[in-house]
């Protein structure tokens, strides 16, 4: 253990993740196939780029429990604005009206998001609060929306976002690897990402020394929302509809693949790296016992036990 | 650079059911060391964030080399070269001892990249405000794997990177060593030559003769006083501090007999306090004098289990025990009422009758049981022993002003029957009709035969209430006196030395 953790420090979650890839490209043929990869990456991304924001808001000391709504809403917004403009009492043609139906659903993501963030700030509720009142409120506006049936306004050249691919990679995965690049710049590298770990650090030592946490949290929060509006467009494309029980309990999913990453929901701790290992760990386990033909139900409970071991793991390292 | 001046006009700062500032009129001017004293809620500290502009006045006035002032956050006040170092420390602990000074003004990189932050000045800048302190610290390390003598130097030069007009010290040298201390207080002079205009506020009398050109008192939120150095005697000041008003109107009496009830034994918990020994009889009430991280509260603790000693035991009643838990402490009948009364001492949403009964609910309860018919009978006689009088008991306590709140926490207490309550800070933040009814409490249960630790910040109260007092110096007991011989300028004085 002394061994591993001078030669490893603060890596042993990548060389677990690389032990376990190791393993299953032993017992499963198929996993190490350029192929399956690609898919793995695929299926993290869109989950993953919201995890990106979340762990931005949890290292600022709060929580997003609304983003899985989000998406669905987000999807089923996109599928109702991009049907009304091309419908008849509009008539847009449909390269002019899917671009400024997405712009108009992040926009919405985003305002939703800085919601919570001025609800927080102004009136003191908790994050938790209003992102669960958000959670079943947009849940219930995309069955609003959609009238409980998927929405299927799209063109055929509209399953590209979710499902194509650019240069042999798929380009959901695509956006994941460039928004990883733009958050780690801005975690690490900007007055904003700094002031996030101030923020969740010390938050009145932030405030005497003329951060401005208010604007702060709240930018933060509607970053996220419109994180999980773009997600929400990229599903919208995938199953090439809006559909309102979409992305059901993600919300629980990109938290775990934050916290396994490493970030503390105490605030103040955290890497955007880490968080990317914890979503790859993630896609890895499920692709890998799918492949293995290990029941659903098993999935889940793995699951469990990886992010109770994840959190042990940091706080022994902490200890040590 | 030009001298600066600092002035309040009539600065009130109320509180609900408090004020914190009366009516304070005073001139600060550049080049001079101003120190400012008083006691525990003084006033001290608020005027210190009312001038950082961490909080806003209620009324009243702030005038900067003359014009008036206005600051709305922190922000404005940093950038009138208004800057505070805070007594509790302030740093983020996972950022760099770099990012740290340089809270919220980090540089950018100039051309396409003027987004991103450049950490070559940034590392740079901060080892430049280091060494111009003379202080020798590595800037990329985090900041929570510092010492605290260390963190308070980074404090000290996020203040001093600010290039302020006025910088504010609020106890700057609780945390350092002698030498660490003359370093600070050389740093001191020169900017004071420089004509900045410095505030300091310390509870060590040493300090305001070696480096204050005037000392200035707050008590109970007005300014009792504002004198030059020279006419600064220790009499003086504990008279501006502790006010004329000081008639003791009875004292605890004699002694009762000496009969040994709980011994404290070579009681250790670093740093706190270390090698504590005494022994406290039946029926006697015993005050702890000493300043402000003296290791009074701590000690209260240790005995109370809350935070068990790392040494040393207790003999209590002829037994020898070691506080494990506040559960076990209880039970043997040793009790607390704690300092912060309303976050350790109450439940402020449950009703006075249940706050009462909380700690006894095994002895009102038949059986596992208990019913609100029950609770009443219990809570009737507690709450005449302590002269508790409210309308409505079913109230939730929060209504209730501090006074009454305290005697909720001491007769929730006294159901336990104890043997020994430890009482922090008693008196605080209750009026004097309330502390004299403290007092009476205390007694009557001194004459039942239960005996009070007392710890307090009032030592003219110490010297009514007490039979004996000990003083508590940096985690050690350094001597005994009684109140009968003593006045209170010699106790303010032993204090301090």
């Amino acid at each position: 253990m002394t061994f591993l953790r001078s030669h490893l420090g603060s890596a042993v979650l990548e060389a677990v993740l690389l032990i376990l890839c190791v393993i299953l490209a032993i017992t499963a043929p198929r996993f190490s196939t350029t192929e399956n990869l690609l898919n793995v990456l695929r299926n993290v991304s869109m989950q993953g780029l919201i995890a990106l924001g979340m762990t931005m808001v949890i290292i600022s000391g709060e929580i997003d429990l609304s983003v899985g709504s989000a998406v669905a809403f987000a999807g089923c917004l996109m599928a109702f604005l991009t049907g009304w403009m091309t419908g008849l009492e509009v008539g847009l043609p449909t390269g002019l009206a899917v671009p400024l139906a997405g712009g108009v659903v992040i926009v919405v993501g985003f305002l939703l998001g800085g919601f919570s963030g001025f609800m927080r700030t102004r009136y003191q509720v908790p994050t938790f609060i209003t992102t669960l009142a958000l959670m079943t409120g947009l849940s219930g506006a995309a069955e609003l929306i959609t009238d409980g049936f998927p929405l299927t306004p799209f063109p055929d050249w509209y399953s590209f976002i979710g499902g194509g691919y650019l240069v042999g990679i798929p380009f959901p995965a695509l956006i994941f690897l460039l928004a990883f690049g733009v958050f780690h710049v801005v975690m690490n590298h900007t007055t904003f990402g700094r002031s996030v770990y101030a923020i969740g650090g010390n938050a009145e030592a932030a405030r005497l020394s003329g951060i401005e946490v208010k604007k702060v949290k709240v930018l933060v929060l509607g970053t996220t929302g419109a994180l999980a509006a773009l997600s929400g467009v990229m599903v919208s494309s995938e199953i090439m509809s809006g559909t309102a029980t979409t992305a059901r309990g993600w919300e629980l999913d990109i938290i775990a693949a934050v916290i396994i990453g490493g970030t503390s929901l105490m605030g103040g701790v955290g890497r955007i790296w880490g968080t990317m290992i914890g979503v790859i760990f993630l896609g890895v386990i499920i692709n890998g016992m799918t492949l293995l033909n290990i029941s659903e139900y098993w999935q889940h409970v793995v699951r469990g036990v990886l992010i109770l071991a994840a959190v042990l793991l940091n706080r022994l390292q902490q200890k040590a | 650079m030009p001298r600066s001046s600092l002035e309040t006009v009539s600065l009130c700062k109320d509180y609900p059911g408090t004020r914190a500032l009366d009516n304070v009129s005073i001139r600060f001017d550049g080049g001079q060391v101003h120190a400012l004293v008083g006691k525990n809620g003084a006033g001290k500290s608020t005027l210190v964030k009312i001038f950082a502009g961490a909080i806003s006045p209620t009324s009243g006035s702030i005038l900067i080399n003359g014009a008036s002032a206005t600051f709305s956050s922190p922000r404005d006040a940093l950038r009138q070269g208004i800057v505070a170092v805070y007594q509790e420390l302030s740093l983020v602990p996972e950022l760099t001892v770099a990012e740290n000074i340089l809270l919220g003004r980090m540089p950018h990189r100039s051309g396409p990249w003027t987004f991103a932050i450049d950490w070559d000045q940034a590392y740079a800048t901060a080892e430049a405000v280091l060494s111009r302190l003379g202080v020798d610290l590595e800037v990329r390390k985090k900041a929570c794997t510092l010492g605290v003598a260390q963190q308070q130097f980074v404090e000290i030069a996020r203040a001093m990177s600010y290039d302020p007009a006025v910088l504010m010290l609020d106890e700057p040298t609780s945390a350092l060593s002698y030498r660490e201390t003359e370093h600070l207080f050389e740093i001191i002079r020169t900017l004071a030559s420089r004509g900045v205009v410095l505030l300091y506020i310390t509870h060590r009398l040493q300090e305001i003769y070696k480096i204050a050109d005037t000392v200035s008192v707050l008590r109970d939120g007005t300014l009792a006083g504002s004198v030059t150095k020279e006419d600064a005697s220790p009499e003086n000041l504990a008279e501006m501090m502790f006010g004329e008003a000081v008639k003791r109107t009875r004292s605890a009496g004699a002694p009762p007999a000496r009969e040994p009830l709980l011994t404290i034994e070579h009681l250790s918990r670093e740093p706190a306090f270390r090698d504590v020994t005494f022994t406290l009889h039946r029926g006697e009430v015993l005050g702890i004098a000493g300043l402000l991280g003296s290791g009074r509260t701590e000690l209260l603790r240790s005995i109370f289990g809350a935070d068990p000693p790392q040494e040393g035991y207790l003999t209590l009643g002829g037994r020898r025990i070691y506080p494990e838990s506040p559960a076990m402490m209880k039970s043997l009948g040793v009790v607390l009422t704690p300092e912060k009364r309303k976050e350790e001492g109450l439940v402020q949403i449950l009703s006075t009758r249940e706050n009462i009964c909380l700690a006894s609910l095994r002895r009102v309860a038949r059986g596992r049981f208990t019913t609100r018919a029950r609770e009443r009978v219990w809570a009737g006689p507690l709450m005449r022993t302590v002269g508790l009088v409210t309308p409505e008991i079913e109230a939730p306590v929060s209504s209730l002003s501090g006074g009454n709140q305290q005697k909720v926490v001491v007769s929730k207490w006294v159901g336990t029957e104890p043997r020994v309550i430890l009482m922090d800070e008693p008196t605080r933040g209750i009026d004097v009709q309330a502390k004299r009814q403290m007092f009476e409490i205390i007694w009557a249960l001194s004459n039942r035969g239960i005996s009070s630790l007392v710890v307090s910040s009032e030592l003219e109260e110490l010297l009514e209430v007490c039979h004996r007092i000990l003083i508590m110096k940096k985690g050690r007991i350094a001597l005994e006196v009684l109140p009968s011989e003593t006045s209170l300028e010699r106790l303010f004085g032993l204090c301090l030395q």
